[in-house]
């Protein structure tokens, strides 16, 4: 069966929507976001309002969907359009959570999403004080892929004075975000 | 301790192999069967992991295969790397992201010496710097796709008021601190690789390619790869004096297996290829060869002196026709046995009379 793209994007989401199988919802999920990878797709997947899509999903217990959720947002979030309708749905705040998961993939699409999300309007809340102190212990991590990341992080979105006051706290505090588990 | 021991040279969870899927709906099912699995800009990198080598001494082969697909960096056995029995496993650093890509693509589950490799992405091998122009590649690469779209439609206006706004929302982040990804922003207008090319499903995670996009997915190699490095696109992709020893056999032997890295070829090959299409494509042969076979050949064919004179003007004509076509029958046979090394030895261009 031949189908246009926007006819195709549109099956995936209702298939979505539609099925009681997890597996097919993870499986259109990751699909859905290997094609957010791909500019050309980006009004496509507006207009089929996927963007919502990974958003909700990053809220679900099941770790696959958080998964490929965090993914598809990492993949579409440095366009313009996209990253200014994250901003709008206050999507900061539960890429931030997946800074908590146990997932490392999750994790690390996180830590890159909130990079590419940083604005002079948003740097507030993606550089906030819990999210450098979180960065800070990655990039102690044995895990060499995030603690690249979390250095970037560091180095490029923060400020010494911002680096430094969550080196103080990390010191008197044992609160904090846990690192992801294996 | 965060995550997997995901330091270089130790297995990651993202380098095993996923069962392909089997259950998925007949619509987005595609050719190949694939794993579940999301690729994001973490995963990419220039960092091939290949595993099933079978250990019969072949890395010098394994790095020829792989070197089809662009210019390599690096390439060594991984020897603490947990194997099968039987079978090595070896890094390849590529010079670029979108040669390591195709190379996996191209590479993975094939069968080599025997064995069936399986590639994947290693970019806990990468240093911080490479992580961080990766990301930055990208970052362009987004900047310039999209904002493609703009310039067609904004011609009228002017670009740069967009840009200077696009400046300040997206590269705020980087302007207090260097200004070095800002003065790399100025977007041309690619008119070259049209935005709407970009019809790819890809990366291949578990792609439906065949419904949509794999006929231009080779062929836009060359162009999206200029979006990563538009200075390093002109230069040629070996480069002797920085790589190991056998650089040299690399060249000779990077003939190109699709047209996307036609700009990624050394020049003598490039040459060749120019020539072969020209002889295959050219029946009317306002442009033909000489005898040997090796030249480059410009402009129309001289007149030649009939060879044989046979007193009559439509005998001669008629011999004339005839060992016309002879030499095009033994030049077609001859192009094709041509071997690319034995060509390059020789010099090139008798040339004709150009118009």
């Amino acid at each position: 069966m031949e189908l246009g793209r926007l006819e195709y994007l549109q099956a995936l989401v209702t298939e979505f929507q539609v099925t009681d199988s997890t597996e097919a919802k993870e499986q259109v999920l990751a699909n859905l976001a290997n094609f957010a990878y791909d500019p050309s797709n980006y009004e496509y997947l507006r207009q089929l309002q996927v963007l919502d899509l990974f958003l909700d999903m990053l809220t679900e217990d099941n770790e696959s969907l958080v998964e490929f959720a965090m993914g598809g947002l990492c993949n579409l979030c440095l366009d313009k359009t996209n990253k200014e309708y994250i901003l709008e749905a206050n999507g900061v705040e539960p890429i931030i959570n997946c800074l908590s998961s146990s997932n490392e993939e999750t994790v690390v699409s996180a830590v890159t999403t909130l990079m590419f999300l940083t604005t002079p309007r948003s740097r507030a809340q993606t550089t906030a004080l819990p999210v450098v102190e979180c960065m800070l212990r990655f990039s102690l991590s044995a895990n060499r892929r995030l603690s690249n990341l979390a250095s970037i992080f560091l180095q490029d979105y923060c400020t010494p004075p911002q680096v430094e006051e969550a080196r103080n706290l990390s010191k008197h505090t044992a609160v904090g975000i846990p690192l992801p588990k294996d | 301790a965060a995550g997997s021991s995901g330091g270089p040279g130790a297995p990651c969870r993202h380098h095993v192999q996923l069962e392909a899927c089997e259950s998925r709906a007949k619509y987005r099912e595609g050719w190949r069967p694939r794993a579940v699995k999301v690729y994001t800009i973490n995963l990419e990198s220039r960092y091939l992991l290949i595993q099933g080598v079978p250990a019969l001494g072949v890395m010098k082969e394994l790095v020829e295969q792989f070197a089809l697909y662009g210019a390599i960096e690096e390439y060594h056995a991984l020897d603490e790397y947990p194997a099968e029995q039987f079978t090595e496993v070896y890094l390849i650093k590529f010079k670029k992201l979108q040669c390591a890509r195709v190379a996996k693509k191209k590479m993975d589950e094939r069968s080599f010496f025997g064995s069936l490799l399986h590639v994947c992405y290693a970019p806990e091998f990468e240093t911080v710097q490479e992580t961080r122009e990766k990301l930055q590649d990208r970052r362009k690469y987004i900047a310039k796709a999209t904002n493609q779209r703009d310039c067609f439609v904004l011609k009228k206006v002017e670009g740069p008021k967009n840009t200077a706004s696009k400046n300040t929302e997206q590269d705020c982040p980087w302007s207090t601190l260097g200004s070095h990804v800002a003065s790399n922003w100025d977007p041309p207008c690619f008119t070259s690789s049209p935005g709407a090319s970009h019809n790819i499903a890809y990366p291949s995670g578990n792609q439906n390619e065949s419904l949509l996009t794999s006929p231009h997915y080779d062929n836009n190699c060359a162009e999206s790869s200029g979006y990563f490095d538009q200075n390093t696109f002109l230069t040629p992709s070996v480069h002797p004096g920085g790589h190991t020893p056998t650089a040299s056999l690399m060249q000779q032997r990077m003939v190109p297996a699709y047209n996307g890295i036609d700009r990624f070829m050394p020049r003598t090959t490039h040459l060749q290829e120019r020539k072969r299409k020209r002889e295959e494509g050219n029946k009317f042969s306002l442009i033909g060869t000489s005898e040997d076979n090796t030249e480059v050949v410009i402009g129309p064919q001289l007149p030649e002196i009939p060879k044989v004179d046979m007193d009559d003007e439509s005998l001669n004509t008629s011999a004339t026709l005839i060992r016309n076509k002879l030499k095009e029958v033994a030049d077609s046979v001859s192009t094709s046995v041509e071997k690319p090394e034995s060509s390059s030895a020789k010099p090139l261009v008798k040339q004709r009379r150009r118009i």
